[in-house]
C-alpha cells in the first residue's frame, strides 16, 4: 500500500529515504547536523532530551517533533533550525546547563548557542542530566539490568536497587564508558572489582581489554576477543563491542579452526622461551618490583611500550641501575650450560639506552666475561664503556632491600673483594631456553633433540639446517640460541633447502605422471 | 517480611504475571502498609523481574512506600478545590500538631502525613482523611481536634 | 443468585419486563445518595437508620430503600429523595430520620426544614426536579445515577440498560457502529477531545493479533470527579460502552480482543462497584463468551493505578498496564495501530464510554442534535471551589460559563466577587469575568487559552490570588512530572522557582518575560500532554491577570491577601469581643489581650498560620496585604 521510498526535504535538500527512517538518520546522511544528548546509534531512541526537535511541515501544518524517533512515513518538509526550533533548543540547553554547571559537554554546547550564563540558579555538583544512556546501555546492550532511573520528576536519578550495590552488575564499565559527563562510576554501582587483564606483549606491564590487538605489528593487525574473560562468551551478557562497532566487524560466531595442509616441506621455527628469573630466588625477581627481566626493560624502553619509552619504575625514574649478566645462561644448576649468545649485547644496548634516557644515571653491569663476537659488536661494547658505564666482573650472589634501595651484593673477581652496589632498578639479563613444548613438537615431527633441549640438526657443520627427517628443516632459536642476524641467515638457508626438496618432489611426480600416461 | 505463604497467595492471585506487578505491590502494601525490601526481592526472584526495575516501579508510583509508614495515615487533600478553600492552612496545622511534614512519618511510626492531589470529593473541601475516614469542611482547629481524639484514645489504650 | 444467561434480544426484553413489573410506580421509595461525597457526610448511617426506623414501624415491605450513586449535588449531602413524589431533602441528619418516616412517608407531609432553599430567592423547593441546580441541567448520563443501585445489574437493565449492546450486536455491523459514533460527533471526554468515531475507525482498520479496549478511569485532575461518580454510580453504562467499542473495532474478525479498566486506586468504591458489575454482567451472559447469544466474545479486567497523575496520559497508562513505570512514549505511531503490547488499542475515557450506549439506543441523530457545531452531546462538569452549589453538573455543550456558575451553581458564597474560573484541570487556564458569556465547548475554550480537559471547573473569588493559583498548579505538575523529558522536568521546576519567588515578594522585573519564554519551550518541546499543557495556568493568568503579577513584583503586594510573605494578620478592635478563641489556638502565643477587650497580634511572633483567622466567629481577624513597598505598616514593629 505504501511506497517503500519516500521523498522528503530537509532544510531545502531533497532526498529519498526508506519508510520509517528517522529524521535524524536522514539528516545525518545528508550531512546536516542536529544536536542530541540522549541519542546513541546503538540504543533505542529515547526522545528525552528534546534537543533534536525539528519542525515538520506537512499539508500546510507545522509541528515540532523529535527527529531521533520520528519515523518518516509521508512526504514531509523538515526544518532543522527554524527560529522556533533554535529558541527552544537554546532554552533546553540553558535549563540543562543550570542543572549541571560543571558538565563540559553542556558548557560547550551552551557557548555555541551564545549562552554565556544560565539565568537559573545553578545546581552545584550535579553532573547527571538524566540522558539515560547508562541505564539503556546496561539494559539493552549489556543485559545486566543493574541500574535504572528511579524516583520521578525533579527527584529522578540513576540508581541501584534499594540504594545498595547492585548484585546484577557485572562491573563491565559500559555505563561509565558511555556517560558523557563522568557522572556515573562503576564503583557507584558495584563493589566488585574489575580484575585487570595484562598485555602479554608488554610483559604484563600494561593492562588490556577483553578485546585487544595483541601487539602493534600483529598480523593480521586486528583486535581479538579473549574468550576466557569475555562476558559475552562466559555469561552471555554484554555485547557492547558489537553494538558500538560502526562497521559491524564484531562476529561472535567466529571459531578457532584446525586446518589440514598437504605440504612438501616443513620449516620448524618455533623459537624459544625466555628464562624464568624466579628460578633464581637470590635475585629477588617477582619479590621486588624493581627487579625486572631484560625483556621487561625492553618494553619499558620502547616508544610503543607501556610508558611510551620513558623508563619508570612505580612511576619514578631510577637513577642507579644495575644490569646482571648470565641469568639462566652458563648455569649448570639451571640445566643451561650453554651461552645464550644474545644477553651480552642486549645488555650493552640497554645500558646505553638507560644512559641515554636518564640524565646522570649511574649504571653498573655485572658480568662473567663479555662475548662481543659479531660484526661491530666489540666496537659497540667499547663505546658503551666509554660512556661511563661501569662493567664489574663477577656474578652477584644476592640482591636484597635496604631502606628504599636494592643492594646488589657481588664478588668483584678483578678486585678480589665483595662489593655492594645500591640500585633503584636491577635488570636481569635473562637467557634463552628451549620451548616448554619442544619435546612434544619433536615427537610430532620425528625430530631429535640435543642435550641442551634444543632441536638437533642433522650435522653441526655439513647439514646445519637439516634434521634427521627428510623434508623438515630448522631455523632460528629452536635449534640453538642465536641473535637476529644469525637467525635470518639460518632461515634463508632453511628456505633454500626446502626449495631444493620441493623441486625434487615435483620432478618425481612429473616423471610418475608421464609414466602413467605412457601406460594408458 | 510477610509470610512466604501470604506472598505466594498474592502472586497466585495475579497469575504470577510480571505485567501485574503494580497490583502485586498494592496487595503487599495493603498487608504490611509498606514495601519491605525482602518481600520485593522475593517477588523479583519469583517473577524474574530485575531488582533495578522493581526499584524504579516502587519509587515512581506515589502509592508505594519503601519505608515503614505510621500506624495512622493522614491524607491532606491539596486538590484545587481544597486549595482555594485554604487547604494549605490546614496542612500547616496538621504538620505543627504531628511535628512532621507532608510525606513524612514520625520516628515512633505512629503517624504518616501524606498530601494528595485530589480525592475527588471536592464538595467537602478542604478534606482530611484519617485512616480512611473522610473529614470534610475542615478548619485548622477541627483538624487538630480530630488528631487529638485519636491520640487520646491511643494514650488510654497504651496506658492500660 | 443463579439466573439464566441472556442469549437473545428477546431474552433481555423479557427480563426487563419482569423486572419492571415487579416495581410498582407508586410504591414509596427512599433514595439515599451514596456517592463518596455523601458517604463522607455519613449517608451510610442515615440509610441504616431508615432501615431500622422502617422495621420498627413494620413498614419494611411497603417502603423500598435505594442506595444510589452520586446525584451530583454534593454540596447538600447527604441527599435523600423520596419517591414517587420526588421530594428532595438535603443535609439529612440521623435525628431527622424518624421524623421523615413519621411525617413524610406515613403522612405525606413535607418537612420544611429539610428542604433546599434557593439562596437567591429564598424560596423553599420541594421537588428535586424543581431545584434550579437540577432543573437547568440536561442530565442524560447522571440522571441514571439517581435511579439505580450501582451494585444491582437488574436496576440497570430495568432502565433500558444493555439494550444498546443487544441492538449493536444483533442488529448492527461493526462498521455501522463506527459510522454512528462518527456521525454523532462524540469527542473524547478525557481532555483532548479527539473524535471517538475516528479513533475507533483507525483501530478497526489496524492489523494486529489482538486488539485492546481500555477504559481510562485514572481521573487525576484535581477538582474533577465526574468519572468517579459514573464509575461508582453506574458502572454498567461504562461496561456496556466498552463492549460496544470492542465489537466496533474487532467484531467479525479473527484476532483476539481484551478489555481493561484502569482505575485510580484512590477510588476504592469505583474499584469495588466496577468489579461487582463485571461479575454480574458475566453471569448474565452480557460479558465474556458469546455475549447475549451473538457469538461475540469479549472480557474486561480491572487494573488499579499506582498513584501517578501522568498515567492518565494514554501512552503512560499503557506502560503502566504492562507493569512498567508510567513514562509517556513518543506517539508518532498512533496507539490505535501500536498501543498496549504494540497491538492496536483504543483507549476511551469513562464519560465517553458512558455516552456510547445512549447514542446507539437513541440514535446518532438525537445525539448530534445536542450541543454546538464542533462539540456534540452533553458534558459533565464538576463545579467546585468558591461556589454555592458544589457538585456535578451535566449540560449540553455550548452553555455559557455564566449559566453554569451563576444559574446552576448559584454564584459565589458569602457575597464575594467572582474573579476567575479555572477549567481543564492543571493543564487548563483561568478565565476572567469578561469571558463568562463564552459558550463552553472544546474549541471555544481552546481559543481563549484554556481547555475542556476532563471537565473540572474551579470557581475562584476575590480572595484567590492568581499568582498563587499558577504556583499551585505548577507545584502539582512538578510533583507529577515523570521526569523523563527535559522541558517538562526542568522547565516546570524552574517556572515554579520563579513563581515561588514572586509569591515571596522577591520577584524580579524580568521574571514575567522569563516565565513566558520558559512556557513557550515547555509547551512546544515537551514529550507528552502533561508538559505541553503545563504552562497553561501560567500563560492564562499572565494573560488575564498580569496586574496581579505586577503587584507582587513591583509593589511586593498580594492583592488577594493570600501569599503568606506579603500579608499580615490584624485584629480589628472594633469587631474583637475579646472572647479569647484566637489566643487558645495560636501556636506561637502571638495574640495577647485582656478578656473581653480587643486583642492584638504581635507581628514578630506571628507565623501566619491562619489558625486564628479560621477560629474567629466575629470576623475580627483580617488579612491585610499592606504591601511592604507601597504602604509601610501602620503599627510599630516590635523590637526583636
Amino acid at each position: 500500500m505504501m511506497n517503500d521510498w519516500i521523498k522528503i526535504t530537509i532544510d531545502g535538500h531533497e532526498t529519498m529515504v526508506r519508510q520509517d527512517t528517522t529524521i535524524l538518520k536522514a539528516a545525518t546522511d545528508l550531512g546536516i547536523e542536529i544536536p542530541t544528548l540522549c541519542h546513541h546509534p546503538v540504543l533505542e531512541p529515547y526522545g528525552a532530551c528534546r534537543l533534536c526537535t525539528v519542525e515538520v511541515l506537512q499539508k500546510g501544518r507545522s509541528r515540532l517533533v523529535t527527529s531521533c524517533n520520528y519515523p518518516i512515513r509521508n512526504e514531509i518538509e523538515v526544518q532543522t533550525a527554524s527560529e522556533q526550533v533554535l529558541r527552544g533548543r537554546k532554552m533546553i540547553i540553558e535549563l540543562l546547563w543550570a542543572r549541571c554547571p560543571e558538565a563540559r559537554v553542556l558548557e560547550t554546547l551552551a557557548r555555541s548557542y551564545g549562552i554565556t550564563k544560565p539565568r537559573f540558579e545553578p545546581r552545584e555538583g550535579e553532573l547527571c542530566y538524566l540522558c539515560g544512556l547508562c541505564v539503556r546501555m546496561c539494559n539493552e546492550i549489556v543485559g545486566a539490568k543493574a541500574i535504572s532511573l528511579i524516583q520521578r520528576g525533579v527527584e529522578r536519578e540513576v540508581g541501584t536497587p534499594f540504594y545498595q550495590f547492585s548484585e546484577a552488575c557485572i562491573a563491565c564499565g559500559a555505563c561509565e564508558f558511555i556517560c558523557p559527563t563522568g557522572a556515573i562510576k562503576v564503583t557507584d554501582v558495584t563493589d566488585k572489582e574489575p580484575r585487570p587483564l595484562l598485555l602479554d606483549f608488554d610483559m604484563g606491564l600494561r593492562g588490556r581489554g577483553n578485546i585487544y590487538i595483541p601487539f602493534p605489528q600483529a598480523v593480521p593487525n586486528v583486535p581479538v576477543i579473549d574468550r576466557e574473560h569475555c562476558l559475552h562468551f562466559q555469561a552471555d551478557a554484554c555485547g557492547v563491542c558489537q553494538a558500538v562497532c560502526p562497521p559491524g566487524a564484531i562476529d561472535y560466531e567466529q571459531e578457532d579452526e584446525f586446518v589440514d595442509v598437504e605440504v612438501g616441506a616443513v620449516i620448524v621455527a618455533t623459537g624459544f622461551d625466555p628464562f624464568d628469573a624466579t628460578h633464581k630466588p637470590e635475585f629477588g625477581y617477582g619479590r621486588y618490583p624493581n627487579v625486572i627481566s631484560g625483556l621487561e626493560f625492553e618494553r619499558l624502553a620502547s616508544a610503543s611500550g607501556p610508558t611510551q619509552g620513558k623508563i619508570r619504575i612505580n612511576g619514578s625514574e631510577p637513577k642507579e641501575i644495575v644490569f646482571v649478566h648470565c641469568v639462566g645462561s652458563r648455569d649448570k644448576l639451571e640445566g643451561a650450560e650453554y651461552c645464550s649468545r644474545i644477553c651480552c649485547m642486549y645488555t650493552a644496548k640497554q645500558a646505553h639506552l638507560a644512559h641515554d634516557k636518564i640524565e646522570g644515571a649511574k649504571i653498573t653491569v655485572f658480568y662473567m666475561d663479555v662475548r662481543a663476537f659479531g660484526k661491530g659488536f666489540e666496537e659497540f661494547y667499547d663505546r658503551v664503556r666509554a660512556e661511563g658505564i661501569t662493567y664489574r666482573r663477577g656474578n652477584p650472589s644476592e640482591i636484597y632491600k635496604r631502606a628504599d634501595k636494592l643492594i646488589v651484593r657481588a664478588e668483584d673477581t678483578l678486585l678480589g673483594r665483595t662489593v655492594e652496589v645500591p640500585a633503584d632498578l636491577v635488570v636481569l639479563a635473562t637467557g634463552v631456553q628451549p620451548r616448554e613444548d619442544s619435546a612434544q613438537v619433536a615427537t610430532m615431527l620425528g625430530l631429535e633433540m640435543s642435550e641442551d633441549g634444543f632441536f638437533a640438526e642433522a650435522h653441526p657443520e655439513l647439514r646445519p639446517v637439516d634434521t634427521q627427517r627428510q623434508g623438515v628443516y630448522l631455523a632460528g632459536t629452536c635449534q640453538s640460541p642465536k641473535d637476529i642476524p644469525d637467525t635470518v641467515a639460518q632461515a634463508k638457508a632453511a628456505a633454500a633447502r626446502a626449495i631444493v626438496e620441493l623441486s625434487r618432489v615435483k620432478r618425481e611426480l612429473q616423471t610418475t605422471a608421464k609414466q602413467g600416461e605412457g601406460r594408458g | 517480611m510477610l509470610e512466604t505463604a501470604t506472598l505466594e497467595q498474592i502472586l497466585e492471585r495475579h497469575e504470577r504475571d510480571p505485567a501485574n506487578i503494580i497490583a502485586i505491590l498494592q496487595d503487599i502494601q495493603t498487608e504490611v502498609n509498606w514495601l519491605p525490601e525482602e518481600d520485593l526481592r522475593y517477588v523479583c526472584a519469583e517473577l524474574e523481574i530485575p531488582p533495578s526495575k522493581m526499584m524504579a516501579l516502587a519509587t515512581f508510583y506515589r502509592a508505594f512506600s519503601l519505608k515503614p509508614r505510621g500506624k495512622h495515615i493522614v491524607q491532606a487533600c491539596l486538590g484545587t478545590a481544597c486549595h482555594v478553600r485554604g487547604a494549605v492552612r490546614i496542612l500547616g496545622a496538621i504538620e505543627r500538631d504531628l511535628g512532621i511534614e507532608g510525606g513524612q512519618t514520625d520516628e515512633d511510626l505512629q503517624w504518616t502525613l501524606e498530601t494528595v492531589g485530589c480525592l475527588g470529593a471536592c464538595a467537602l473541601g478542604p478534606i482530611v482523611v484519617v485512616d480512611g475516614e473522610y473529614h470534610g469542611q475542615m478548619t485548622s482547629a477541627k483538624a487538630t481536634r480530630v488528631l487529638q481524639r485519636i491520640k487520646k484514645a491511643e494514650g488510654n489504650g497504651s496506658g492500660a | 443468585m443463579n439466573q439464566e444467561r441472556i442469549s437473545s434480544p428477546e431474552g433481555l426484553a423479557l427480563l426487563r419486563q419482569q423486572l419492571q413489573s415487579r416495581r410498582t410506580a407508586d410504591k414509596p421509595c427512599i433514595t439515599v445518595c451514596s456517592g463518596t461525597g455523601c458517604q463522607a457526610y455519613g449517608c451510610q448511617a442515615v440509610t441504616a437508620a431508615f432501615r431500622e426506623e422502617l422495621e420498627k414501624r413494620d413498614l419494611s415491605d411497603q417502603v423500598d430503600i435505594l442506595t444510589t450513586g452520586c446525584h451530583g449535588f454534593c454540596e447538600r449531602g447527604p441527599v435523600v429523595v423520596l419517591q414517587p413524589q420526588g421530594i428532595f431533602y438535603e443535609r439529612m441528619k440521623l435525628k431527622d430520620v424518624a421524623e421523615v418516616v413519621e411525617e413524610t412517608i406515613a403522612k405525606g407531609e413535607v418537612i420544611d426544614r429539610l428542604l433546599y432553599q434557593d439562596p437567591r430567592t429564598g424560596e423553599k423547593i420541594v421537588h428535586e426536579r424543581d431545584v434550579p441546580f437540577y432543573k437547568l441541567q440536561q442530565r442524560e448520563i447522571l440522571s441514571m445515577n439517581g435511579m439505580i443501585d450501582p451494585t444491582s445489574i437488574e436496576d440497570y437493565i430495568a432502565v433500558d440498560g444493555y439494550s444498546a449492546l443487544v441492538k449493536a450486536l444483533h442488529e448492527m455491523t461493526p462498521d455501522e457502529i463506527v459510522d454512528a459514533i462518527k456521525q454523532s460527533g462524540l469527542r473524547g471526554r478525557g481532555g483532548a477531545g479527539f473524535p471517538t468515531g475516528r479513533k475507533w475507525e483507525g483501530c478497526r482498520r489496524a492489523e494486529g493479533e489482538i486488539k485492546y479496549v481500555i477504559c481510562n478511569a485514572d481521573e487525576g485532575d484535581p477538582g474533577a470527579y465526574m468519572d468517579r461518580s459514573v464509575m461508582e454510580g453506574n458502572p454498567h453504562s461504562v461496561i456496556e460502552g466498552m463492549i460496544i467499542a470492542a465489537y466496533a473495532i474487532g467484531g467479525h474478525r479473527r484476532h483476539g480482543l481484551e478489555g481493561y479498566i484502569y482505575v485510580r486506586n484512590e477510588y476504592p468504591l469505583a474499584v469495588k462497584n466496577a468489579g461487582l458489575a463485571l461479575e454480574t454482567a458475566r453471569s448474565y451472559g452480557l460479558l465474556g463468551e458469546d455475549i447475549a447469544g451473538s457469538g461475540f466474545n469479549f472480557d474486561i479486567q480491572i487494573r488499579r493505578g499506582g498513584g501517578a497523575f501522568v498515567c492518565g496520559e494514554s501512552s503512560a497508562l499503557m506502560q503502566s498496564l504492562q507493569g512498567n513505570v508510567g513514562e509517556p512514549q513518543a506517539k508518532y505511531v498512533r496507539s490505535v495501530e501500536k498501543g498496549l503490547w504494540n497491538q492496536p488499542t483504543t483507549l476511551n475515557n469513562v464519560e465517553t464510554l458512558a455516552n456510547v450506549p445512549l447514542i446507539i439506543r437513541r440514535g446518532w441523530e438525537w445525539y448530534a442534535g445536542i450541543g454546538t457545531e464542533g462539540s456534540k452531546g452533553t458534558k459533565i462538569f464538576s463545579l467546585v471551589g468558591k461556589i454555592n452549589n458544589t457538585g456535578l453538573v451535566e449540560v449540553p455543550m455550548g452553555v455559557t460559563l455564566r449559566e453554569i456558575i451563576f444559574d446552576i451553581g448559584g454564584g459565589i458564597p458569602d457575597s464575594k466577587e467572582f474573579k476567575a474560573v479555572q477549567t481543564g484541570g492543571p493543564s487548563g487556564g483561568c478565565l476572567p469575568e469578561n469571558m463568562l458569556d463564552l459558550p463552553v465547548d472544546f474549541d471555544e475554550l481552546a481559543k481563549v487559552g484554556s481547555m475542556m480537559g476532563s471537565g473540572g471547573m474551579i470557581v475562584m473569588d476575590e480572595g484567590t490570588c492568581m499568582v498563587d493559583i499558577a504556583r499551585y498548579f505548577l507545584d502539582f505538575l512538578k510533583e507529577e512530572s515523570c521526569g523523563k523529558c527535559v522541558p517538562c522536568r526542568e522547565g516546570i521546576a524552574r517556572s515554579l522557582e520563579i513563581l515561588n519567588r514572586i509569591c515571596q515578594g522577591k520577584g524580579r522585573p524580568e521574571d514575567i518575560d522569563l516565565l513566558e519564554e520558559l512556557s513557550e519551550t515547555v509547551q512546544g518541546f515537551s514529550l507528552c500532554a502533561l508538559g505541553q499543557t503545563a504552562p497553561n495556568p501560567v500563560l492564562s493568568t499572565l494573560k488575564y491577570f498580569r496586574h496581579e503579577y505586577e503587584a507582587h513584583i513591583f509593589e511586593e503586594r498580594c492583592p488577594a491577601g493570600v501569599c503568606k510573605a506579603l500579608i499580615e494578620y490584624w485584629i480589628d478592635p472594633e469587631l474583637c469581643t475579646g472572647c479569647g478563641a484566637c489566643t487558645r489556638v495560636c501556636p506561637q502565643e502571638a495574640i495577647t489581650g485582656e478578656k473581653k477587650t480587643p486583642h492584638t497580634v504581635t507581628r514578630s511572633e506571628c507565623i501566619k498560620c491562619g489558625a486564628c483567622y479560621d477560629v474567629c466567629r466575629f470576623e475580627a481577624i483580617t488579612i491585610r496585604s499592606a504591601g511592604v513597598k507601597a504602604a509601610p505598616a501602620v503599627e510599630a514593629v516590635e523590637a526583636p
